[in-house]
């Protein structure tokens, strides 16, 4: 009998760990360390880039029911090339048109993992007032207690390309700018 | 050249750098400038003006293990010489690095300090190059050469990931251009704020076009 409460405290200490490690914790993104890149050919010779500076979202992780769900919006005025002739352009009505959709948005509700680690995020993006699936691949993920915050931080590096004329985005098509637009995205969210 | 991590933070020096390695790169380039005039007649040199609207640095760091934390430098002013027969080029980049753009206004300014880009005290960085290698088409492969950052000077090879050529026609000139990638430690230039949460190992990304002159 004296066994018992110790074995019943080695279960509930377990059991209590388990629940607190399937608890599905939340994660608001940090937006210093989350930007989304895009790039884009240019006549077959050089890469255009461009970013978008502001931007929020949550990410809700349960790594042991290996379920997430990611909600991102992008101010896609914040659009930021560098050159302001070719910012002004992609802003126009013959682009992003970003006066008409000032915003885009990922959500993202699969989550595809190995171990802790997210792997894929599968969803939607809305742009350009469209909406079609787009899969997010990891090329890094990892989390880390941040002495500066002091909470725990996860994030990584995702890739994925689509292709802008399903978001009737079709300007120079004709004159050889690629239909493929590479998105490279920076990540990095701080649990609540 | 001197290539110690003594820093003494001056144009001067990085100057005096340049004009070395300059002089160093144009005796090594002896050779290839005689065959390039017996070649003229096919090829020869063409000088091509750095695209502002196409040319920048992206720099590439990994921020506490997890994430890519990038910057744009740029445009990079400049010229670039090119001879595609004779299989030589030469180049002198002056790199605005007070043009750093990260999204974050803070962090730009954490990198120009003295301890990271140190902007005030050197304004430009440089890279010069005279060591070209083409491919069997006469595309740049790869630029080597050496790259002066905070007064510091180390080898650098940018490789290019991609390269061609094309007569625009807007501008009735031939552009060439394209991507190219170098990795350089930042801890060599002295320039190690932040390690390790954030890396010394830096990966560059260039996006190149110059118009024939």
């Amino acid at each position: 009998m004296k066994k018992m409460p110790a074995l019943l405290a080695a279960v509930a200490a377990l059991g209590l760990a388990g629940a607190a490690f399937a608890e599905p914790a939340t994660y608001t993104l940090e937006p210093n360390h989350t930007f989304v890149t895009f790039e884009i050919g240019h006549f077959n010779t050089s890469t255009n880039r461009g970013r978008f500076d502001k931007k929020e979202g949550t990410v809700t992780i349960d790594r042991a029911a290996k379920t997430g769900k990611l909600d991102v919006t992008l101010d896609t005025t914040s659009l930021n090339t560098g050159v302001a002739q070719f910012t002004k352009h992609l802003n126009s009505d013959e682009i992003l048109d970003t006066a008409k959709f000032p915003t885009a948005e990922f959500h993202g509700d699969k989550f595809t993992f190995s171990g802790d680690k997210v792997t894929e995020i599968a969803g939607n993006l809305t742009l350009h007032g469209k909406t079609n699936p787009v899969t997010l691949k990891a090329v890094n993920f990892n989390c880390y207690n941040s002495p500066l915050l002091k909470k725990e931080v996860c994030g990584g590096d995702f890739e994925t390309t689509i292709q802008r004329g399903q978001y009737g985005v079709n300007y120079g098509a004709n004159y050889g700018f690629p239909d493929n637009v590479h998105l490279i995205i920076q990540v990095e969210a701080i649990k609540q | 050249m001197k290539r110690s991590s003594s820093k003494t933070g001056s144009v001067a020096h990085a100057l005096a750098c340049a004009t070395l390695s300059t002089s160093a790169g144009l005796a090594g380039a002896q050779p290839q400038a005689a065959a390039s005039s017996a070649s003229a007649a096919a090829g020869g040199p063409v000088v091509y003006r750095l695209d502002p609207d196409h040319t920048f640095v992206t720099f590439e760091v990994r921020h506490f293990g997890t994430s890519t934390l990038r910057g744009r430098i740029g445009p990079v002013p400049g010229e670039v010489q090119i001879d595609r027969v004779a299989r030589s080029g030469d180049l002198r980049l002056r790199i605005p690095v007070g043009t750093v753009d990260t999204g974050m206004r803070v962090l730009d300014a954490r990198l120009k300090e003295p301890d990271l880009l140190s902007v005030a005290a050197n304004p430009e960085a440089y890279f010069i190059a005279t060591n070209f290698r083409f491919d069997a088409q006469g595309n740049v492969q790869e630029a080597r050469g050496e790259f002066i950052l905070r007064g510091v000077s180390e080898p650098l090879s940018l490789i290019a990931r991609r390269f061609g050529c094309r007569i625009d026609e807007r501008l009735r000139r031939e552009v060439c251009g394209g991507d190219f990638e170098g990795d350089l430690k930042r801890g060599r230039f002295g320039a190690s704020y932040g390690e390790p949460f954030v890396s010394d190992d830096v990966h560059l990304v260039v996006q190149v076009e110059g118009i024939a002159r």
